[in-house]
């Protein structure tokens, strides 16, 4: 048995329709329509302990919802879902002990007073004893680099500060699992820096499992080995990162620099242009290799430099969407 | 407990970061409640008094109910605004954490402003006792703190009733206010007054009347039985559906997206 063990978990919610307009508004208001949303559809997975799964898909595809089943938080139609021996939302005051959860969007954190005051409030919510909570919460403030801002009110800090002391505040009781929902939302450069570091150190040095949802493929191809693809409400792709961007990695970019001219027919170059310095190509692997193609250049031209690049990952995301339709 | 009183004292620094706002809101609290208590003196000057209640009397009943809703205003407002948890979605949040969930919403707001209309309802309380020659013994004393003892509690789990329907629809929230503000317009007046259903139905279904009728008769000497006297206690009672309601509506909680 895995340590979480997710089966055929459903859940439908029923969502007022309604058009647009004063007159639309005027009539729901008397009469309503009701349809019936499927949010996730016989959903399964297991993941095991200390793994770092990436949860993706386009909005709407029921990322947060399955996040809210497993947290404890919503309770599915049906289906079944055992996280370290225990249903979360039966067992939940016994569960919730153990997981920590980051919603990007929503705060934890008291807005008009400093985080450390409900840093302070946690460790009486989570019963967590003195002494661990001092170790636990200095050596947070350390990693995270929150000395400066932690006795600041919240609703001064900026949102990259906000959003560390918020990974901190979920972390305060050790939880062996993290889930976080979209943690680098709306962040700078620096900041996705920090969280992603951080997060990679802790699944490290803790063994925490962690489930991340997030639209930056830049968070999962850092952080995450594994990902699992949901859409619709369906899991359309469970397993590595690689082997994904093998399957639709077809194309490769590659820059040559020379000062002869080039002229070059295959199948396998979908674009030629000069640039100032040489060539770009972009070329389909699926008819030509990499050493393929250096070899026809290579007895044409002197090449002085050449560069090769992979797809963009987004670009692989993008295709995935529309060949699953989603 | 703990928790409870150390969120109430962070709210209070909360509210206290708008010193202002804070001073400002808390007179203005003042004044416009003074009006709620003019209007009944308005009101006896023109009768003498209402089926039998003078005005004292009137004021008294008044004044509990005041302090009720207000004590619950101030302590359990995470529960009146109960609404805005889900809608905003920081219920999640509660269900997150290792303790019971009413606690939670307890501890989640409060509004010291209203402390104001708490002070005044006793001041009220006061000027009318000292005006009705009240025979003061022991019995009496433990009728008047159990009646303001159970218009907390009537309230408390009004409030929970109404934070109940939220989670079945967050529209038509008026419909709930029948039960709080309109429940609490006609209990502040002896229920007596009324017509015979209303005093059923304050008796039987929502049950004012064990907290501000039947006591009040004891207090003011026109019954002798001391189940009138001790009859607020029954209250209690009430609140068990109360509680019961509100983890059934749990189960159906559907969240918002994000």
């Amino acid at each position: 048995m895995s340590f979480i063990e997710v089966k055929q978990i459903s859940k439908t919610f029923r969502v007022n329709k309604k058009k647009s307009g004063l007159k639309e508004s005027i009539k729901s208001f008397f009469k309503r329509d009701f349809i019936d949303v499927k949010a996730v559809e016989d959903i399964s997975f297991s993941i095991e302990e200390g793994e770092i799964v990436g949860y993706i898909g386009p909005n709407g595809a029921g990322k947060s919802t399955t996040i809210k089943i497993l947290s404890g938080i919503l309770i599915p139609d049906s289906g079944e879902c055992v996280i370290d021996q225990m249903t979360p939302w039966k067992n939940r005051v016994k569960y919730v002990k153990k997981i920590g959860v980051v919603f990007g969007q929503r705060s934890q954190l008291w807005w008009d007073i400093p985080a450390e005051d409900t840093f302070d409030l946690l460790k009486d919510i989570y019963e967590i004893p003195e002494e661990e909570y001092q170790t636990t919460k200095e050596d947070l403030i350390y990693r995270l680099n929150l000395q400066d801002i932690i006795n600041i009110p919240v609703r001064q800090l900026s949102l990259g500060q906000r959003m560390r002391c918020e990974i901190a505040a979920s972390l305060l009781h050790n939880p062996k699992i993290l889930f976080l929902d979209e943690p680098t939302i709306g962040l700078d450069a620096v900041s996705k820096q920090v969280v992603r570091d951080f997060i990679k150190k802790i699944n490290k040095e803790k063994k925490t499992t962690v489930i991340l949802t997030s639209h930056d493929m830049a968070d999962i191809t850092s952080l995450a080995k594994r990902i699992i693809l949901i859409g619709k409400g369906h899991v359309l792709y469970d397993g590595s990162l690689k082997k994904l961007q093998n399957m639709y990695e077809t194309e490769k970019y590659v820059s040559i620099k020379t000062k002869d001219k080039l002229s070059i027919r295959n199948k396998g170059i979908k674009e030629k242009t000069k640039t100032k310095e040489g060539y770009d190509l972009i070329i389909d692997t699926r008819y030509i290799t990499i050493s393929e193609l250096l070899n026809i250049v290579s007895k044409k031209i002197t090449i002085d430099d050449i560069e090769i690049d992979h797809e963009n990952i987004d670009n692989i995301i993008v295709k995935l969407y529309e060949d699953y339709k989603i | 407990m703990k928790i409870y009183f150390k969120s109430l004292a962070m709210h209070l620094k909360g509210e206290l970061e708008y010193r202002v706002d804070f001073i400002l809101s808390f007179l203005s609290q003042i004044l416009v409640f003074f009006t709620y208590y003019f209007i009944i003196i308005a009101l006896f000057t023109k009768f003498e008094h209402i089926k039998g209640f003078t005005l004292y009397e009137v004021l008294l009943c008044f004044s509990i109910i005041q302090f009720g809703f207000s004590f619950n205003e101030v302590f359990a407002r995470g529960i009146d605004k109960f609404d805005d948890l889900i809608i905003q979605g920081n219920f999640d949040r509660l269900l997150l954490r290792p303790r019971n969930i009413i606690l939670q919403v307890l501890c989640s707001n409060s509004d010291f402003v209203k402390v104001s209309r708490l002070i005044q309802a006793l001041i009220i309380m006061f000027i009318a006792t000292i005006h009705l020659s009240i025979d003061w013994n022991i019995t009496r004393v433990i009728t008047l703190l159990l009646m303001l003892l159970s218009s907390c509690i009537i309230f408390f789990g009004i409030f929970l009733m109404a934070a109940a329907y939220c989670f079945f629809t967050i529209q038509g929230l008026e419909v709930r206010n029948v039960f709080t503000d309109g429940g609490k317009h006609m209990a502040q007046y002896p229920i007596g007054v009324f017509q015979k259903g209303f005093v059923y139905f304050f008796t039987f279904v929502i049950p004012y009347a064990f907290v501000n009728y039947y006591p009040l008769l004891y207090f003011l000497g026109k019954k002798d039985s001391l189940f009138y006297a001790f009859s607020p206690l029954l209250v209690l009672l009430y609140l068990i559906p109360c509680i019961i309601i509100f983890y059934w509506g749990m189960k159906r909680y559907t969240s918002v997206g994000s």
